[in-house]
């Protein structure tokens, strides 16, 4: 069958070469590393990315489908679109921002396994949540109860992670305090399971907003 | 049998029943697997679309599983490997087995085997998005889904379908090899080959990288466009060429002409395959990958206009002058729909691709308006044309029900034309509402509000296409079971005059005269 063997010989050929690039993509991007910031430059000291995302917690993120409605990717502000969100989707979170929001770089998501970049925007971008993050109590109640604080939320309640028990004694002390008006009830209290303290550690370790060495804005310089 | 080969010796037609009968079990039971997913697939669809604008419904502490997280990730891949690819599969055994004139002498049961193993490790698959992870009491048992887009399975299930996969694609290979000589123009068979090469070599690469590499050697944000190539590649390596091959063998059988221009074909299937592989990277552009990846896939994504203009002008020519069976034949009304969707489907594919497009129904519900034109305007309908085709032939007996056929033909395309009109303005409107530096000093509610008419716009939708695939599988349902109705003429969509819809029943019942 040579006819047969030259037609799968020149597909395989066709795909080759394509394949064959992303690859080598795949290969560079693991080499990459950090990079450091120069004193005199910079005015910054240590290296670029500093911390990593807290792995646990994103493998909870990624479990419970979380990067079917939100990203974490801030885009460059050119032509018109971007995600200059104002208020909370970067490091400064004054109410008029004094920089625009830095666009996400390759080296930001350096040691995740794989980026969770996201599929949709349903609800807002998390690549920089940790800057805007709310207090612990706060983080929990938004997971269990998503429209306590944000009547227009359509997002799901993640009540899996948590646990609804009778109270004993004088209750746990990392209960859920709940707004007046909403709760489980006068004799109940809803406990954070080890799965929900790992995606809020994960949630408060996105900071996606340092300053890149060599682009450091006046403002960051110490 | 079949109307148009009146010209054909009888020693073709018992050798095309000869091919029919050694084929039969294994494509029947691809067939009526593959309508089981795409009913299940429908229902999870339905209800994570309410969720999306209406979070209270089904929203209960045990129903946790159902949480638009889980239903949606498990509602696409249902649809994708339950059932477009094992209709797919199905399709494919018995267009090679009859485009190259082979009679399956063994492996029947090879391929049972192989049907047998997907559907294993769709369930498990399935189980794993719903239910995996650390909530008791199915911890011990599944991982939990993985997140990446289209392999949300846990990472145990992708060798079983890669296996299954392989098993398949083996025989149709060993067909093609022992095709009859005379068989000489095979542009079905060569896409079809296409698929079985192309499917297992991004499949393996994209699992070996995402589910266990990763996990040693972080890729960071180039995981992310690995898991975009993969879902491009899905799509313009299996379900196009899949696809095309099935509208390459009707088309040309049902008009009774032949395929217009050979050289058309060939520039089409050849262009196809050399484009396909570079796409994808375009769904990050403005991301944190090097600028030229994005802006090569959004390239060739324009550039597979031009296989699309061949095969769409291919297809034209072929049907002209015999758009009248459109009317009458199911299989052609189905497959015209298909082959025509695969052309507004690639302008869609080129629009995605440019920057001003991309980048404004970027992480919009247009993307997923674009994923079921792909998969069911252009992929099912398609094989909802192979099914009506073949389905009769390896049965022995015919539809039960004209207005059954007519019913699931027109919700589909109702359904599925709100659906992918819902999602491309709702799309724009979000992507919008999104960009407006007017929104920026606010919170996130503008966007979710401005969604909200075209969500529900998507429940009607998918309750249309509901109601068309539940009475789909029933139909199909009777026909395997070999409940259809005995006669020699075919089921046509000829208008109504002789036939009667019998109060209490499913069906309406032919009264014509043979």
């Amino acid at each position: 069958m040579p006819q047969f063997r030259k037609f799968v010989l020149i597909l395989a050929a066709l795909f080759f070469v394509p394949w064959f690039i992303m690859i080598v993509q795949v290969l560079r991007a693991e080499k990459l590393t950090p990079e450091a910031y120069d004193k005199d430059r910079d005015g910054l000291d240590g290296f670029f990315p500093g911390d990593v995302v807290y792995r646990q917690g994103q493998l909870i993120y990624q479990q419970e489908g979380c990067v079917q409605c939100h990203t974490q990717m801030i885009r460059p502000s050119f032509a018109g679109i971007g995600d200059g969100w104002k208020k909370g989707w970067g490091s400064d979170q004054s109410a008029i921002p004094h920089d625009v929001i830095r666009p996400n770089v390759m080296l930001d998501y350096l040691r995740e396994p794989v980026a969770p970049l996201g599929i949709m925007r349903i609800g807002p971008d998390l690549a920089n949540f940790g800057y805007r993050a709310p207090d612990l109590n706060t983080l929990y109640l938004e997971l269990y109860a998503p429209r306590a604080l944000h009547p227009w939320s359509v997002m799901p309640s993640y009540r899996n992670l948590f646990v609804l028990k009778a109270i004993e004694g004088a209750g746990s002390s990392d209960a859920i305090k709940f707004p007046e008006g909403s709760g489980p009830g006068k004799d109940k209290e809803v406990v954070p399971t080890e799965e929900a303290r790992q995606l809020v550690k994960y949630l408060i370790s996105l900071r996606k907003d340092a300053p890149l060495p060599g682009h450091v804005p006046e403002s960051a310089k110490k | 049998m079949d109307p148009t080969d009146t010209s054909t010796s009888t020693t073709d037609s018992l050798r095309r029943a000869a091919i029919d009968r050694s084929v039969r079990a294994p494509v029947l039971f691809f067939f009526a697997n593959a309508a089981m997913w795409l009913l299940a697939a429908t229902v999870m669809g339905l209800v994570a679309s309410i969720k999306l604008f209406a979070p209270a419904f089904l929203d209960h502490g045990w129903l946790w599983f159902l949480n638009y997280g889980r239903l949606q990730p498990a509602h696409l891949n249902a649809f994708i490997y339950g059932w477009a690819m094992q209709a797919g599969l199905g399709a494919s055994i018995w267009l090679m087995a009859r485009r190259c004139g082979v009679i399956l002498e063994k492996g029947a049961g090879t391929l049972i085997v192989a049907c047998v193993f997907w559907n294993i490790g769709i369930t498990l698959g399935e189980l794993g998005i719903l239910l995996g992870g650390g909530s008791p009491p199915f911890e011990w048992l599944f991982n939990g889904g993985t997140s990446y887009q289209w392999l949300e399975y846990p990472s145990l299930v992708w060798p079983v379908l890669l296996l299954a996969f392989i098993l398949v694609a083996w025989k149709l290979y060993g067909m093609f090899a022992n095709a009859r000589k005379e068989a000489v123009f095979m542009i079905t068979p060569w896409y079809i080959l296409g698929a079985c090469l192309w499917f297992p070599w991004i499949y393996i690469t994209v699992n070996l990288f995402l589910n266990h590499y990763a996990h040693y050697t972080p890729l960071g944000a180039m995981g992310a466009a690995v898991n975009a190539w993969y879902v491009s590649g899905l799509i313009f390596l299996f379900f196009v060429p899949v696809g095309l091959g099935a509208c390459y063998y009707f088309i040309p059988k049902i008009t009774g002409q032949p395929v217009a221009s050979y050289q058309l074909a060939q520039v089409g299937f050849w262009t196809l395959a050399a484009l396909g592989g570079w796409t994808g990277y375009q769904k990050y552009m403005g991301g944190p990958l090097p600028s030229w990846m994005p802006a090569l896939g959004g390239a060739v994504l324009i550039l597979m206009l031009a296989p699309a203009g061949i095969v769409g002008l291919n297809h034209h020519l072929t049907t002209r002058g015999r758009h009248g069976m459109i009317q009458t034949s199911p299989t052609l009304r189905f497959i015209f729909v298909g082959s025509f969707s695969y052309v507004l489907m690639s302008g869609f594919a080129a629009v995605l691709g440019t920057f001003w497009g991309g980048a404004l129904v970027q992480f919009t519900m247009a993307e997923y308006g674009f994923h079921l034109m792909a998969l069911y305007a252009f992929f099912s309908m398609t094989m909802f044309g192979c099914i009506y085709y073949i389905v009769p032939r390896l049965t022995g007996c015919e539809w039960l029900s004209v207005r059954l056929i007519r019913n699931h033909f027109w919700f589909s395309v109702y359904g599925i034309a709100a659906l992918v009109i819902c999602m491309t303005i709702g799309g724009l409107a979000q992507g919008w509402s999104m960009n407006d530096p007017s929104n920026w000093d606010r919170n996130f509610s503008g966007v979710v509000e401005v969604s909200h008419g075209y969500l529900v716009g998507r429940t009607v939708a998918w309750a249309f296409i509901l109601w068309s695939n539940t009475w789909f599988f029933i139909h199909l349902l009777f026909m395997v079971a070999g409940l259809g109705r005995r006669g020699v003429e075919p089921t046509l969509l000829v208008h109504d005059s002789h036939h009667d819809y019998v109060p209490g029943t499913l069906t309406s019942v032919t009264t014509t005269a043979q």
